[in-house]
């Protein structure tokens, strides 16, 4: 924790972390302050009054908790009577024009104003005037909805664009009552991180037109991921539910805070890449253009693996580690070729300086890392050789990049074993579905050599095996990427120290012990 | 407070004339932040046009360096500046709190029934305009309104009868 510091929390002594404000160093200790102006990423803004707290012969005695640095031997007052009257009466503020329309509100259950309420307030409301009336519905560009009703003014959304995108799309117009967020005629938010003010958004105001109605928070499952989208590896959460009769399927990303990787927040693309997760999925088994059982599937490959006299497995620089790994093992045992080649992936000049990487492959360091050659020569080298190719969810055509390696694909005996139904895998003979990233476990190396161990969030009605598992079924003695891992960690010498179990959950910056690597 | 969020469009492109032009210049030395000059400019314009047009707010926050948003909240915050074209005589009438309960409403219903306006719009001959506006920081003399900038008072209808009186 570094240097710490001991104040008293209602009469009880808590030691919290020196050099942060009281709403964070508490929050480590399970105290919570309510707030809503306030949010690490953004700063202290002390707008909201929400989290005024008492400090005990402090001056002045009253003061807002983000603004408030702990100090040793602070007498800090949460529960007194006149703590539950700010509290209660900065509520009755923020309610009195709020439509209080939570059983259609998207936030409902998921809602500071809400758990506040509740947790704070539960008062009447005294109002006999009519309310002011805004706007809602207002469309504000990249997906987000806003409701002016529905607003505190927190300003959370607006210090985002200045601060974070520095884009500065948004304002608080008017003021007094009729304050509102909006923009400025015909300059709608126009920025690559925009749906993070939907998470930023401490209610309902801002909602995301990809969510909206669709799903209510309370029947979600939140499960933590880390997205596939590129080579930054963001942590986010994966909001799944399976619906009565119906096949879990993702409903939404939101972003998870990880220092080390992404800080607080995620990218548009990124977030929306969960439709990916549920669409365009791979499902039958198909040999020679007909649906067969995945059994016989599994068998077909089997009997072309024993025939052919060089096969080639193509991996994807999406797999995790252990993936990978056990595709190696099973071309050394059939004495096949392994090509990691995935140039499609890196598309020049989409990326930023911030969270975006222009390599949307989210394991290319495990290829570097495991020695697996990804470039052209060796791939076509190597293709000209084999009578069989096996390809391992590798989307080589991503962005429609290489014809001529599928032309070449095309005349060969060509097994895809995916998760999607994409133009990569279409020329083949067999095709055998798999699991996608959130629907199993292992780990990956971003771009900054940070390994990340993500588990399993989704759980399909019929699950569809990762590629460990098929490679097993192929003949492989690989049972599960943990038990494999003492190999993995003898071939790279960056892993030398690590155990799966104990990799943080914000991930582990890998260090070089200097020692060479092992070629696989 | 009613809602100012509704800018109008003049349907031309603004610019400074020379002369504010000279004057934006002259202004801007003043200041360490360029932002600190969101307000003299949009006073310039105003000046310029009479009212503040979307293009004006535009013009401004482009010419300071900043987002448009930026000057939409402080052109939208204070009463001072005009949205919509005004009068030739623009009357702001104080609603903040030693006004109000000085009966600034008294004040507020004798010029609406006087000019057949009510807060917030113009007369059809284009002489008047009626506006109820935050506090002016007169409280002592409560209440006060403005014309054209100008301050009146301890108001009360009788003084508006004469007012009224020597502005046509």
């Amino acid at each position: 924790m570094g240097e710490t510091v001991k104040l008293f929390v209602n009469s009880q002594e808590v030691e919290v972390a020196a050099g942060k404000n009281l709403i964070d160093a508490l929050a480590v200790a399970g105290i919570q302050i309510p707030h809503f102006c306030y949010h690490p990423a953004l700063g202290a803004d002390g707008n909201c009054r929400m989290c005024l707290v008492e400090i005990e012969e402090g001056r002045p005695p009253v003061v807002p908790a983000c603004k408030t640095p702990a100090m040793e031997g602070m007498k800090v007052v949460l529960d007194s009577a006149m703590i539950k009257k700010v509290q209660q009466d900065m509520l009755e503020f923020e309610l009195i024009n709020h439509p209080v329309d939570c059983p259609v509100c998207d936030q409902a259950g998921e809602c500071d104003l809400q758990d506040y309420y509740m947790a704070y307030s539960l008062e009447e409301s005294r109002m006999d005037v009519p309310q002011v009336n805004k706007k809602k519905k207002l469309d504000f560009g990249c997906g987000v909805v806003h409701d002016q009703e529905r607003c505190v003014l927190c300003g959370r959304c607006v210090r985002f664009t200045r601060q974070i995108t520095e884009t500065g799309e948004l304002g608080i117009v008017n003021r007094t009552d009729a304050a509102r967020v909006d923009i400025f005629p015909g300059k709608p938010l126009d920025n690559r991180y925009a749906l993070n003010i939907v998470d930023l958004c401490p209610v309902g105001a801002m909602t995301s037109s990809d969510f909206r109605f669709k799903q209510r928070a309370w029947f979600l499952t939140r499960d933590k991921g880390v997205c596939h989208g590129c080579a930054k590896g963001c942590n986010m959460y994966i909001d799944h539910h399976r619906e009565k009769y119906g096949d879990d399927i993702i409903y939404r990303y939101r972003a998870r805070t990880n220092l080390q990787v992404n800080g607080y927040f995620i990218c548009d693309e990124g977030r929306m890449s969960y439709h990916l997760q549920n669409n365009d999925r791979q499902t039958e088994t198909i040999v020679g253009g007909a649906s067969v059982s995945f059994d016989d599937g599994i068998k077909a490959v089997v009997e072309k693996l024993n025939q052919a006299k060089k096969p080639l497995m193509i991996v994807s620089p999406n797999s995790t580690v252990g993936q990978m790994w056990a595709v190696l093992r099973i071309a050394t045992l059939y004495g096949g070729d392994v090509s990691g080649y995935s140039d499609g992936y890196i598309i020049e000049g989409s990326g930023d300086d911030y969270l975006i990487h222009e390599d949307k492959s989210a394991n290319r360091r495990g290829l570097e890392l495991l020695a697996i050659k990804q470039d052209r020569a060796h791939l076509l080298e190597t293709l000209g050789n084999a009578d069989l190719v096996l390809n391992f969810d590798n989307d080589f055509h991503f962005s429609a990049h290489d014809i001529e390696v599928a032309k070449l694909l095309s005349e060969k005996d060509y097994v895809a074993i995916c998760s999607h139904r994409l133009t990569a895998f279409e020329t083949a003979s067999v095709v055998i579905p798999i699991a996608s990233y959130s629907e199993y476990d292992g780990v990956i190396i971003n771009h900054d050599d940070v390994i990340q161990r993500f588990s399993r969030a989704v759980h399909k009605n019929n699950p569809p095996k990762d590629i460990v598992e098929i490679t097993r079924l192929l003949g492989g003695a690989i049972t599960d990427w943990k038990r494999a891992w003492p190999g993995i960690r003898q071939t790279i010498s960056l892993l030398r120290e690590v155990e799966p179990d104990q990799i943080p959950e914000e991930g582990m910056k890998l260090m070089n012990s200097g020692e060479p690597d092992v070629t696989a | 407070m009613s809602d100012r969020s509704q800018l109008i469009s003049s349907g031309q492109p603004f610019t400074f004339d020379s002369a504010r032009d000279a004057e934006f210049e002259r202004l801007i030395k003043r200041y360490p932040i360029r932002e600190s000059m969101i307000m003299p400019a949009l006073w310039l314009a105003q000046e310029q046009e009479g009212w503040l047009s979307t293009e004006a707010i535009a013009y401004v926050a482009e010419r300071v360096g900043t987002y448009p948003a930026k000057v939409f909240e402080l052109a939208t915050f204070y009463t001072m500046y005009h949205l919509k074209p005004v009068g030739k005589y623009h009357l702001c009438v104080c609603r903040t709190l030693s006004c109000y309960l000085r009966e600034k409403q008294e004040i507020v219903d004798y010029l609406a029934a006087e000019l057949g306006l009510r807060p917030g719009e113009v007369s059809e001959d284009g002489m008047f305009s009626l506006e109820e506006v935050e506090c002016l920081g007169h409280c002592g003399t409560a209440p006060v309104i403005q014309v054209n900038g100008e301050f009146h008072e301890e108001m009360n209808v009788e003084k508006l009868k004469t007012l009224l009186a020597g502005l046509d």
